[in-house]
């Protein structure tokens, strides 16, 4: 008989699996992507890396309040487990129930029909030995007391006193459970104080001497009397503990009250949605042209990157008041920059933080798109901006765009918090304590305080980027949300001011732009005038030097006089035109030029000459005065070229030559920016597609395979699978074949009665060899268990 | 809302489009907690501030109405952020009040205990408070009640003073409307400054602060101390006092460098009451000479730091501030919001004009090219004498002379900072000059004589500056000025500023010589101007002299 099996009785999960359909397949697979890396080779490994506690702790960690409360009532109950019984432990429609258990489903954590329903082991296991503060049920609890207390408690309860412990423990357990009330009766409002207090959990109570002997005669205490009725079982020396089946009693029978299985709606303030929308658009816009604004300043100023990574405290707060903001906004923006590839350390020597040429592509995008750009690496994002400024483990604090600022808890708790919004009708603004109890509500086992903090940063951020207005979620956000990522740029499109295309312009030198401008006027006008004053206007000054600039530019006065005059709604102010004029007038007078080389000589008509030959063409030659010319060419090919016009020229001192290197603009090389991957992307539908058909051929060969041949199997059995067939077989003490690679190479196969796995070491008793041998398990190759009559099944 | 007169920007500046048709109610609506910043021909300026937000708690405005002003006029959607802001900073108001305690005298009582802790545990707050009386109260003596206000407002928790004022020695003091009456805007201001019992009124410069003060006095009907820039300034006062009110000469005492006249109503110099002889103010015992009801400063920008600290221990006393701006060179803005009170009331220039009580003003800067010598000469010389060397230039004298003689027949000021200066323009132009060394006497009579019209072109030095009143000048030519104060081109203007008998349109010249520092001082007064709503323009020095100029 395989002792398995008998453990087991019904379908094991790689049945339940083996039985579903694809689509049920690949449903599990889409809720659990950690099972296709790699692809398992049939579904018996499927169902062992299934069970595997790590794998089961990743789900159970992301199971709302309501489901692992599901989780706990199946740990709970007794078997066979139905969903009635979870409905009324949990005081919920059953209907509710099955839902959740739906899910559990789907993930392969519950398997078996409705009315018998199994949970993995691991995740009894994760549930730990008090689910919900409950203690063992008696019949576990029991079997820890000594025979004369048994026989104390059997003749408490009028009960004959069998002799056989098991038997005593189960009689009393069940006459104690059936009882309940009528024993309850018996007990002071004391002992009823003392049982309420466990009953809350945790179960255990400290007691001296829990061991002593007593009957409901001689008990004078109240916990005498509850120790006496066997409502409290002592543990050990100096504990008790309540049983289960006593502390659901003190419940009600309930798990625990007001169980609900619907998140709790956060109450919220109405707003008008087109309020709202129009808010959050501004924000968007702002959020935007403050990264614009960094990449400008970046570009003409690039602030250095710290030696351990990161932005200094000064540029930050630099940055800060360029933004008119205060630091934690500014830190945000210049992260998510550098997160969405905008700007990267440059590659010298001296790193800097430079704008990437992805930053030149970004710039050109409309508002809307360039904003969608900023919010989707927001949203998946494992950056936590706003730990900026705290202090790290070693007490250092932590800085801008530096390497402490990844939790991988982000972008889920970023998620749900956007989701509790939208879930919420239009333009509702709740305040942050009901999103954060709506969030410990989807994720109860997940990140502590640092998801409540993270639920109140990302309220706060999602209104600096204009997710949200006055606190509501904007509907451009919820398409983004849904991952209609185009509908959310035109929704948004819709909702940003239409540009203009003109200014006011004022006698005090200023112009003002009541309004965004239109790409192209605001970048002529940036060169012309200052920025003064950001926001829903912009307010730029004229000064000599923001005119010079412009004639620096390329533009002449006559140039700047029209573009004014055309931009301009109003008169232009006779200062400014003066102004203009003056700058005009003082530009170029000084005036400084390239040139690699030169040829110098007292003689105007040498180099008269020089000019008038027809190879001078080829020298790139001007005349800068009549003494002196000028060439691109660097003076040692020069110097050549000229001899072969056959003049003579000599090489002067390089003291007199002039170098001007060309204006570049700098930028860093595109990085990639990597984060770790810990939550891993959902597969795409074509991928799980092909893991499924992947699995059902691996499980077509294993099913075609002869029964009785079993070495052929063992070739290929994968090693999961070994060892999980090895721990089963110590557990059950069974007798299985195993493949084994010897020393030389050579293939053997034994008969093994298992007895350790520990270290990559099997210790088995041979039978071939008629002693205990230990094999390397990573030479097993294949393990089948054999009946103990010798046959494999 | 989507077609408001208003921009906010993330700057916290409010942009107000004048020529919309909502503007008048969005100014009117949102005087009370913004300060009005720069305003030109289209678009005005205003800015948020912490202070401003405090005036108008203090004025009983709450964060509410200012939210709700910001979203009704507003063009775009206003910052989540910056509407929480104002809020928050609105709340900080008034959570501490100084209230007078009948048993306990003066206390500084909170509505948040929180707010009571963290300000005494601050190093500057705990030597000026006394004993804890509750939870919620703490005592304070009364002569630290300006300093612990002051304490308070650097923390950023200012206290509402809510313990009330002495009345003082009542005095008589009646306005007397003969043929004359008060403005309905300086009634308004006198109005404001009463209701709000301690504060600043803000007026441009010949609007007729001297009335509002005035009229402030008459409603105090109590022994007035009024502190003025200078002893010119004093005897203005007094002459003033004497035309408008009740008040009879034995009852105006002038406190200066030359008399020591405590009367119920006493004029008194900045000057006097900041000398000092061996480390000690020797004329402090004025302020406690007599049991003041009301204190006047006049142009409170120019309050020097010994005065705000003696204004410190006279809390108790009402305190009216006069100016022309808050704006002060130094930045002590939150100094006289604390000490002496609040912006209870101020109107834009142009509004002033509109309504023709100043008269329009064409502002005119003349360029002048220096000459290829004193080009070079200015070159090459040391940056502390550059601008001397380009203000005062030979062509600047030519200038002036064309200038003057295109004038001729309308009163005309000549304003220059350097002495030499302006005793080689006043022998070219065969005027006298005023400059400090003029004795009072002296002064006075060229003023009669300018205003009588005898007197053609006056030459004044910086002296000038504040607090003369020449009622007929209508050209003023400046030709060189110290640096580029704003304070003192507001100044210079307001001379001119006064309406003229026939409406004529003031004119302010500014000869400044090109390519130098010059230009660019005047480049930053003329800044102030053009923000105040004067457009003026550019012309060249030849066309002045050539005669071509078209003005």
């Amino acid at each position: 008989m395989g002792t398995t099996k008998t453990e087991a009785p019904g379908r094991s999960l790689a049945d339940e699996l083996r039985g579903r359909s694809d689509d049920d397949l690949a449903a599990l697979l889409r809720v659990r992507p950690d099972l296709v890396n790699p692809v398992p080779v049939d579904v018996a490994q499927l169902a062992a890396r299934a069970m595997t506690r790590a794998s089961i702790l990743r789900v159970i960690d992301r199971l709302d309040r309501f489901s692992l409360h599901v989780v706990d009532a199946i740990a709970i109950l007794p078997e066979p487990v139905t969903q009635a019984a979870i409905g009324d432990l949990l005081g919920v429609p059953e209907s509710a129930v099955g839902e959740a258990i739906g899910e559990l489903r789907t993930a392969a954590i519950v398997w078996g029909g409705d009315d018998d329903l199994r949970m993995v082991r691991a995740a009894h296991e994760i549930v730990g030995p008090y689910p919900v503060g409950l203690g063992p049920p008696l019949r576990q609890a029991l079997t820890a007391l000594p025979p004369t207390r048994l026989a104390q408690l059997a003749a408490g309860l009028g009960l004959d006193h069998a002799g056989d412990p098991v038997t005593d423990t189960h009689v009393i357990a069940d006459a104690i459970t059936n009882r309940i009330d009528h024993i309850f009766d018996e007990l002071g409002e004391e002992s009823i104080e003392a049982l309420r207090k466990l009953a809350v959990g945790p179960p255990t109570g400290r007691v001296d001497d829990a061991q002593r002997e007593v009957d409901i005669h001689t008990a004078r205490t109240p916990i005498d009397a509850l120790l006496a009725r066997g409502l409290l079982v002592p543990v050990d020396a100096g504990t008790v503990v309540l049983p289960r089946e006593v502390g659901l009693h003190m419940r009600g029978d309930l798990l625990r009250a007001g169980i609900s299985s619907e998140p709790p709606e956060p109450p919220g303030k109405r707003q008008d949605a087109t309020t709202v929308d129009r808010t959050a658009g501004a924000g968007a816009f702002e959020a935007v042209r403050r990264v614009e604004e960094l990449l400008d300043a970046w570009s003409a100023d690039p602030p250095p990157m710290l030696r351990a990574g990161g932005l200094g405290v000064r540029d930050l707060r630099r940055l800060a008041q360029a933004f008119d903001t205060d630091e934690t906004t500014a830190g945000l923006l210049a992260d998510l920059a550098h997160a969405a590839g905008l700007v990267a350390p440059s590659s010298d020597f001296d790193q800097l933080w430079l704008p990437t040429p992805k930053s030149d592509v970004w710039r050109r995008l409309e508002p809307a798109d360039r904003w969608t750009t900023i919010a989707t690496t927001w949203l998946s994002t494992t950056r936590v901006a706003a730990l900026i400024g705290s202090r790290d483990d070693r007490d250092r604090p932590v800085s801008a765009l530096g390497r402490d600022l990844g939790r991988p808890l982000a972008p889920e708790v970023r998620r749900l918090v956007l989701e509790v919004l939208a879930r919420l009708a239009p333009g509702t603004a709740p305040d942050v304590d009901a999103v954060r109890d709506a969030v410990r509500w989807a994720r109860p086992r997940r990140g502590g305080r640092l998801r409540d903090e993270l639920v109140a940063w990302t309220m706060r951020e999602a209104e600096v980027l204009g997710f949200t207005g006055h606190n509501a979620l904007a509907s451009y956000s919820r398409a983004l949300l849904d991952g209609r990522v185009e509908d959310a740029t035109a929704a948004l499109a819709a909702v940003l001011p239409e540009p203009l295309d003109h200014i006011l312009i004022q006698a005090d030198l200023t112009a003002v732009a009541p309004g965004p401008l239109r790409p192209d006027i605001a970048r002529e006008l940036a060169v012309l005038a200052d920025v003064e004053s950001r926001g829903g206007a912009t307010v730029h000054r004229f000064t000599a030097a923001s005119v010079r600039r412009a004639l620096d530019a390329g533009m002449t006065a006559a140039d700047v006089h029209a573009f004014l005059a055309q931009l301009s709604r109003t008169h232009v102010p006779q200062p400014l035109t003066y102004l203009v004029d003056d700058v005009a007038r003082q530009h170029g007078r000084l005036r400084v030029g390239g040139a690699a080389s030169f040829v110098r000589c007292d003689d105007e008509a040498v180099l008269a000459q020089i000019m008038a030959d027809p190879l001078a063409g080829a020298l790139g030659l001007r005349r800068l005065a009549p003494t002196v010319l000028g060439s691109d060419l660097d003076p040692s090919t020069l110097l050549e070229r000229l001899r072969r016009m056959g003049q003579h020229p000599t090489a002067e001192a390089a003291d007199g030559s002039i170098a001007v290197a060309g204006a570049v603009t700098r930028r860093a090389p595109d990085r990639r920016h990597t984060e770790t991957q810990v939550n891993r992307p959902v597969p795409s539908d074509a991928l799980l597609a092909a893991a499924v058909r992947a699995i059902r051929a691996g499980d077509r060969t294993s099913a075609s395979r002869p029964a009785d041949a079993a070495p052929a199997r063992l070739g290929r059995s994968a090693s999961t699978q070994t060892i999980a067939d090895l721990r089963r077989a110590v557990d059950g003490g069974s007798t299985v074949w195993i493949g084994y690679v010897d020393h030389d190479g050579g293939s053997t196969e034994r008969v093994v009665d298992p007895v350790n796995l520990d270290g990559g070491w099997l210790a088995a008793f041979d039978h071939r060899a008629g002693a205990v041998r230990s094999f390397a398990v990573h030479r097993i190759s294949g393990v089948a268990p054999i009946d103990s009559h010798g046959g494999t099944t | 809302m989507t077609d408001g007169p208003l921009i906010v920007q993330s700057d916290k500046t409010l942009l107000l489009e004048v020529d919309h048709d909502q503007a008048e109610p969005c100014r009117r609506a949102i005087a009370p907690f913004a300060e009005l910043e720069r305003s030109p021909e289209h678009v005005h300026t205003y800015r948020l501030t912490p202070l401003g937000l405090w005036n108008a708690g203090a004025a009983g405005h709450d964060a509410e109405q200012v939210v709700d002003t910001l979203l009704t006029y507003s063009r775009y959607p206003v910052p989540h952020a910056l509407l929480v802001d104002i809020a928050e900073t609105m709340a900080r108001y008034g959570r501490l009040r100084l209230e007078s305690d009948p048993v306990h005298g003066l206390v500084l009582h909170t509505t948040d205990r929180a707010v009571l802790e963290e300000v005494l545990r601050s190093k500057r707050v705990r030597p000026l408070v006394g004993m804890r009386i509750d939870d919620d109260s703490v005592a304070v003596h009364p002569s630290q009640r300006g300093t612990l206000k002051q304490a308070l407002v650097k923390l950023g928790w200012p206290a509402e003073d809510l313990a009330g004022y002495v009345d003082g020695e009542a005095h008589p003091i009646e306005l007397v409307e003969d043929g004359w009456s008060l403005r309905q805007y300086q009634q308004e201001a006198a109005e404001g400054f009463w209701h709000g019992g301690s504060g600043v009124v803000v007026l441009p410069c010949g609007a007729g602060k001297t009335l509002v003060g005035t009229a402030a006095m008459a409603q105090a009907k109590a022994t007035t101390l009024i502190l003025v820039t200078n002893t010119v300034a004093a005897r203005q006062w007094r002459d003033e006092l004497l035309r408008r009110t009740s008040l009879t000469d034995d009852e105006i005492g002038e406190y200066s460098g030359a008399k020591k006249e405590i009367r119920p109503v006493t004029v008194a110099t900045y000057q006097v009451m900041t000398t000092r002889r061996k480390g000690v103010y020797t004329h402090l015992e004025l302020l406690d000479a007599r049991d003041w009801g009301l204190i006047i400063y006049d142009e409170v920008h120019l309050l020097p730091a010994p005065i705000f600290r003696m204004t410190a221990d006279l809390q108790a006393r009402r305190r009216l501030g006069l100016t022309a701006t808050l704006i002060r060179e130094d930045g002590r803005e939150d100094d006289v919001f604390t000490l002496i009170g609040p912006k209870r009331y101020d109107a834009p220039w142009r509004e002033i004009e509109n309504q023709g009580w100043i008269a329009p003003a064409d502002c005119v800067e003349v360029r002048v090219t220096l000459d290829d010598a004193a080009r070079l000469a200015y070159a090459v010389a040391e940056p502390d004498d550059r601008y001397r060397l380009c203000s005062t230039s030979d062509t600047k004298t030519r200038v002036v002379e064309r200038l003057v003689e295109k004038h001729a027949g309308e009163p005309t000021l000549v304003i220059g900072q350097y002495i030499d200066q302006l005793d080689d323009l006043a022998e070219r132009l065969h005027a006298p000059v005023v400059k400090g060394q003029t004795t009072v006497r002296e002064r006075q009579r060229l003023y009669e004589a300018f205003r009588s019209g005898e007197l053609p072109v006056l030459v004044v030095s910086k002296v000038a500056n504040f607090s003369i009143d020449l009622p007929e000048a209508s050209v003023a030519i400046q030709v060189s000025g110290t640096f580029g104060s704003r304070q003192e081109e507001a100044q210079r203007l307001g001379r001119i500023l006064r309406p003229k008998a026939d409406g004529r349109t003031a004119r302010f010249y500014t000869v400044v010589a090109r390519d130098t520092v010059d230009q660019e001082f005047a480049q930053h007064r003329q800044r102030f101007l053009a923000e105040q709503g004067y457009a003026y323009r550019i012309i060249d020095a030849e066309d002045v002299l050539a005669g071509t100029d078209p003005a």
